[in-house]
């Protein structure tokens, strides 16, 4: 099972995008699951985590259980690489936190040659109380355009627990990307979620639907969605929060911009509070590039392009 | 100071968004090289409108803007900037990621120059470069750092004209003392200043001052007689007698006595 050469050109090709994985390479002692394509090439434990992958006919099964009061200062590492042109990758994670525990999850999904490569992901992700639990997922697809990607997870963040998500999407060429995350928080937990999609040519077709119910009292959550779409490029973004508790509270922030003939940027904010105590709200922005940011460049001698450049880069 | 012309705006006229009045009609005044030039007046008398204006912002309907002889009417924001022209807003953007060592170094040209640029700037607005370098141009700053901040950023570009767009506004008093110093630094460093305010107090660090008037030019000349003006149109003259020129002598005799 174990193939560390494997393994390692699969996270050696994520550095080609500017991305330090020194903390994540075969040598690294933390806790990780690596796989190449369908088959499971490293899994590391440490004193507290469950680590158990079982691989399937067009994909793996990943369990993790981090045990009641467990605190890693190092991430646990998934893994999901494949360096095939075409296939069909599918990935069941289900995780648990149990109690008192305090993790980070890092997801890299790395397709670096992607021509006709399917990647779907069903994820479940049960958060215990007192808990805090940061899930980071970073993807890169290469340069050719040749990825579905589809990533579904449903998140339950249990009392009193902190829950962060970020996902970011914003090195090379995308492909189509349909990603679905659904978060149930329960009493006095806070949910902050962040996502970032960089649409660059015509072959990327990205949606994103960032869900969070305030299903137990005082329950908090902050969705911030930021995308940019060019040279063709298509991002959906679709934030929606309900108040389903009282006094829970929660926003929605969308930010998109929109650059180049035939780019396109939707966003779509759906908001509810059933409860008269709720105070859910949301903010979006959409199409060009904010001129008091633009002017703010210009005048210190940069053109319009590379102010707007400038300000996509950092915001994503 | 130089006695030649770094900025002429002759005759300039904007009209409104609805185009049924002009916001400034028909302005003419002189920047000398390397002196302070207050643009003064109540608000709403088109001084914030007349720094966009020169900047490359808004576009005159008629009349024209010479930088160093050159007609840079039609000019656009960037193409102002890259001949030495820079705007410090008065209420300057945020940037989401952006750090503030990539803000105030965007205008440096000499990209070898930038990380002392960056850092001597930050010093002379009286923050501390290594808290501030990492940090991000975003919500998180409070508004007197972010305005600190921008003015560090036209300190560090070195342009030959910077136009201060109500610089002060918003700040409390004791940061006002140091703004002060932070204008003469400037000038020091070569700098022309175009400042615009409407506080008489931020005003008297000029050397020559316009006072706008519903748009038009009332007089142009040293800031005390362009005050007196400013006070008798307002019919504060026995106010600014009493209060404003004793300051200003104050001022005035406060900086002979520091150069002797």
């Amino acid at each position: 099972m174990s193939d560390k050469i494997d393994s390692g050109e699969i996270l050696k090709s994520l550095g080609k995008y500017d991305l330090d994985i020194s903390n994540f390479l075969p040598e690294h002692k933390g806790p990780k699951l690596v796989l190449n394509f369908n088959k499971i090439s490293t899994i590391s434990q440490v004193e507290g985590v469950i680590l158990k992958g079982h691989e399937i006919e067009n994909g793996v099964i990943a369990d993790i259980i981090i045990k009641e009061g467990t605190v890693l200062e190092d991430p646990i590492h998934l893994c999901f690489g494949v360096n095939k042109e075409t296939g069909l990758q599918e990935i069941f994670p289900r995780i648990i936190a149990e109690d008192n525990s305090s993790v980070t999850l890092q997801a890299h999904c790395s397709f670096p040659n992607a021509k006709n490569l399917i990647h779907k992901m069903f994820g479940h992700i049960y958060i215990g109380k007192n808990c805090k639990f940061v899930y980071n997922e970073t993807h890169f697809h290469g340069y050719t355009g040749g990825a579905t990607v589809a990533p579904v997870s449903y998140v339950y963040v249990g009392e009193n627990s902190y829950f962060e998500n970020n996902f970011f999407l914003t090195q090379g060429t995308i492909g189509r990307m349909k990603i679905q995350i659904d978060i149930y928080a329960f009493k006095d937990s806070i949910i902050n979620s962040n996502v970032k999609a960089f649409g660059k040519n015509s072959l990327d077709s990205i949606r994103v639907r960032d869900a969070v119910f305030l299903e137990g009292e005082n329950a908090r959550s902050i969705i911030k969605m930021k995308a940019a779409a060019i040279g063709g490029g298509e991002v959906m973004m679709f934030g929606i929060t309900e108040g389903n508790a009282a006094n829970t509270t929660g926003h929605v922030d969308c930010t998109e911009i929109v650059k180049d003939r035939g780019s396109r940027c939707r966003a779509i904010p759906l908001i509810r509070a059933t409860d008269e105590s709720c105070h859910i709200t949301h903010e979006a922005s959409l199409g060009k590039v904010d001129s008091a940011q633009l002017n703010a460049l210009m005048a210190r001698g940069l053109d319009e392009d590379e102010a707007t450049d400038l300000i996509i880069k950092n915001m994503l | 100071m130089s006695s030649d012309v770094l900025l002429s705006v002759k005759d300039i006229s904007i009209l409104s968004e609805d185009r049924q009045c002009n916001i400034v009609d028909t302005i003419s005044f002189d920047v000398m090289e390397g002196s302070i030039h207050s643009i003064i007046g109540p608000n709403g008398a088109g001084k914030s409108t007349l720094g966009y204006a020169i900047m490359g912002v808004y576009h005159p309907c008629s009349g024209k803007i010479f930088f160093k002889g050159k007609d840079i009417t039609d000019l656009s924001i960037t193409e102002r900037a890259k001949r030495g022209i820079t705007l410090a807003w008065q209420t300057p953007a945020r940037f989401d990621g952006l750090s503030v060592y990539d803000y105030i170094g965007v205008g440096v040209k000499d990209k070898n120059l930038i990380e002392q640029r960056v850092r001597e700037a930050l010093e002379i607005v009286n923050l501390d470069p290594d808290v501030y370098i990492k940090r991000k141009v975003d919500a998180n700053l409070s508004g007197g750092e972010r305005k600190r901040i921008e003015l560090a950023s036209v300190i560090a570009m070195r342009p030959k004209l910077v136009i201060l767009d109500e610089a002060e506004a918003g700040m409390d008093l004791i940061v006002l003392e140091s703004f002060m110093d932070i204008f003469n630094k400037i000038k020091e460093l070569g700098m022309t200043i175009l400042l615009i305010t409407h506080r008489e107090d931020i005003g008297m660090v000029s050397d020559n001052s316009t006072l706008l008037w519903e748009g038009k030019v009332l007089v142009n000349g040293p800031f005390r007689e362009v005050m007196l003006h400013y006070c008798e149109k307002a019919g504060l003259k026995q106010i600014c007698n009493r209060t404003l020129f004793e300051r200003f002598d104050q001022f005035i005799n406060g900086i002979i006595k520091d150069e002797t």
